[in-house]
């Protein structure tokens, strides 16, 4: 069964519309890298996946292993094993990140009918899945996101993703505000959450990116609809020429 | 402290001045600016018999250590002898008019609160706590105060003097019954001293709270205090400071949780009449509901207090849009050299926030919960003493709990 298939895909914002038909399907183990200018809806995709509030789908179907998603809600989905890492993630003042941290997994393990998760354990599991990331333990004591820089807001959305193991992950820019060297080691983390067991939908504008998580397929969003799918090569085409030659072929 | 017999008015006079008062002014409504908020005009209508039962056999709190002190409507019931350590003295004042004058000697003003205690006082009692020279701390203060039935009410008078070089732990528990609950409360600071203080209201769902806490500063004093209020169905804590002395320093932070129609005022008056002398106040009020939240906050400082360094912030968070929230902060200043900042905000949980934790499949009610803790932890590290402060966080925890 395909893990997400997502068909004839129109959505708005209030009165706004900004999906108009996506026809895109993802099975485990895949990689798909979506492209596109800004404000062609690539963030608004994502929104609408994790099932944010004021997101309305218009038309159209969203499976998750077979089932729809569209009556269930955000942290129903999350649940299920979906997972955004957020283009912009917010600052939670007052919410210290361990016991943040603990909420979500223990929300996700309660769904699977496991036990929650020991305390001391849980410290040990994400002070190893910290240190792959280079995430500090200072940075863990703090309230979540407040005074990170970006790239260690980045950072610490994957490594909410290695200790959630969701099973379609979103991934929208992950990389910008990334240093060189922290490009490669959140790749690292990403490629190792990869495998049969999960797909990814990497959003992103540059090619850099997707040579660190090489991806199976490409998509070119424009306008709310995507206009071309084809394999890598794709993504070094629009380094090279950009979208305007894409978007009037459409 | 400027405690002199001169200005002492005796009780029976007392009790005039107050009887005048109210037979002139009554019960407040909006029109009253000081009661703009918070309209008393249903007590017009209300009568209540200042009787009580007896005294109830739950004790202060399991998750609270320390000396008991209960007062049930006219009822007390203070620890055994024996029991209470050097440095500490529980004294019952309730006939004793000279005691109950000397202490109501700064509340001679024009003012409700007062007025009724002066009025109706059901029992009164004196808590003195002496510097001594044991290493080990003394022991908290609990004092209870509960009782009475719904067509009840409530009038105990405490005064708790901090003698010169002093430190003291006291805990103020409000869970009455009564129709009518008006404690007065008053706290003298000495010298040198240093007071822990909460105060948390529980009472019940019918009752009217209208309470009073003076705090009165020596020269070099300190106070850490800290209000819950979420009990009730109209409560009014009505706080008012005043420095005595220079080189002062009052930490004074309140929360108020409501629910259902409860309305919560909070009104602080904080005089500055001495130099170099520090407040900070934190306000956090959290409304679910049809409630309402009140802060009304006064800083006054004097021309002489120079160096005056006087801090507010009130917030309040709204988490249904039938709840609402009023802040009247004020700054009187007549100082030059003074640093005073006062703020008020109201909203509402961040939906951008609620998304993010949602996101990460948090259910929507623990996702607004972990907000509403992370509102009010700020406020609740305000609170000095270990024991104090984890008391005061499992109370907000219970509330946050009986929410879902
Ligand atoms: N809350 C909103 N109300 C109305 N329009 C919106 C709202 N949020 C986004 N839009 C519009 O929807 C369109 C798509 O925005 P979206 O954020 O999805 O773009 P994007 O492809 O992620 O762009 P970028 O590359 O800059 O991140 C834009 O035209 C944007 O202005
Ligand atoms: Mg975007």
């Amino acid at each position: 069964m395909n893990l997400l298939e997502i068909k004839n895909l129109h959505a708005a914002i209030g009165d706004t519309k900004i999906l108009h038909g996506i026809d895109l399907t993802i099975n485990r183990g895949e990689v798909h890298a979506i492209m596109g200018p800004n404000g062609s809806g690539k963030s608004t995709l994502s929104y609408v996946l994790s099932g944010r509030d004021g997101y309305e789908v218009t038309e159209g179907e969203i499976l998750l292993d077979g089932e729809s998603v569209l009556e269930m809600e955000a942290d129903e989905r999350a649940r299920a094993g979906m997972f955004l890492a957020f283009q912009y993630p917010v600052e939670l003042p007052g919410v210290t990140g361990m016991s943040f941290l603990r909420a979500a997994v223990n929300a996700r393990r309660r769904e699977a009918g496991e036990d929650e998760v020991d305390q001391l354990e849980f410290v040990k599991l994400v002070r190893a899945a910290a240190a792959d990331l280079g995430v500090d333990n200072e940075m863990l004591k703090r309230a979540v996101n407040v005074g990170f820089s970006g790239g260690e807001k980045k950072r610490y959305e994957i490594l909410q993703m290695a200790l959630l193991k969701p099973s379609l992950a979103v991934l929208d820019e992950t990389d910008s505000g990334l240093d060189v060297d922290a490009l490669k080691i959140v790749s690292d983390g990403v490629n190792a959450q990869r495998g049969d067991d999960c797909g990814m939908l990497v959003i992103t504008h540059y090619q850099r990116l997707l040579s660190h998580i090489v991806p199976d397929f490409v998509h070119i969003l424009a306008g709310g609809r995507i206009i071309k799918s084809g394999d890598k090569s794709l993504a070094l085409e629009v380094e090279e020429n950009g979208y305007a030659g894409l978007v009037n072929a459409a | 402290m400027p405690h002199k017999l001169s200005e002492i008015i005796s009780w029976p006079e007392q009790r005039e001045k107050a009887k005048s008062y109210f037979d002139s002014y009554g019960w407040p409504d909006n029109r009253n600016e000081a009661w703009k908020y918070t309209s008393l005009a249903h007590l017009q209508e209300a009568e209540f018999t200042a009787t009580s039962s007896s005294v109830p056999s739950k004790t202060s709190p399991a998750d609270l250590e320390g000396l008991s002190v209960q007062i049930s409507g006219n009822m007390l019931q203070l620890p055994p002898k024996d029991a209470i350590p050097a440095g500490i003295s529980i004294t019952d004042i309730t006939t004793d008019d000279g005691a109950r004058a000397a202490a109501f000697t700064y509340l001679a003003d024009n003012h409700l609160l007062p007025a009724l205690s002066a009025m109706h006082q059901t029992s009164a009692i004196a808590i003195d706590i002496e510097k001594t020279d044991s290493a080990s701390p003394l022991p908290a203060v609990i004092i209870s105060l509960t009782g009475s039935s719904k067509d009840g009410a409530c009038y105990p008078f405490v005064v708790v003097r901090v003698h010169k070089g002093a430190e003291a732990r006291i805990a103020e528990l409000h869970s009455s019954d009564a129709g009518l609950s008006c404690p007065l409360m008053v706290y003298e600071v000495a010298d040198d001293a240093k007071l822990h203080h909460i105060r948390l209201q529980t009472e019940a769902s019918h009752t009217t709270h209208l309470g009073l806490n003076q705090m009165q500063m020596g020269k070099n004093s300190q106070i850490n205090s800290f209000a819950i209020s979420m009990g009730g169905a109209l409560s009014r804590l009505e706080t008012h400071s005043l420095f005595h002395g220079t080189d002062a320093e009052l930490a004074q932070s309140a929360i108020y949780l409501g629910r259902d129609r409860q309305h919560h005022d909070i009104t602080s008056f904080v005089a500055h009449e001495m130099r170099d002398c520090a407040s900070r106040q934190l306000i956090r009020g959290v409304l679910d509901d049809k409630a309402r939240g009140v802060f009304q906050g006064k800083v006054r400082v004097a021309p002489d207090a120079q160096k005056t360094d006087g801090q507010q912030m009130s917030r309040a968070l709204l988490l249904s849009r039938d709840a609402e929230a009023d802040a009247k902060p004020e700054l009187e200043i007549f100082a030059d050299d003074v640093v005073c900042s006062h703020g008020a905000t109201v909203g509402e949980l961040d939906e951008n926030l609620m998304f993010y934790l949602k996101s990460r499949g948090i259910a929507e009610d623990d996702a607004r919960n972990m907000l509403i803790d992370a509102f009010l932890v700020d406020t609740l590290d305000e609170i000095e003493d270990p024991d104090f402060a984890a008391f005061m966080t499992s109370q907000i925890n219970r509330w946050s709990l009986a929410r879902r």
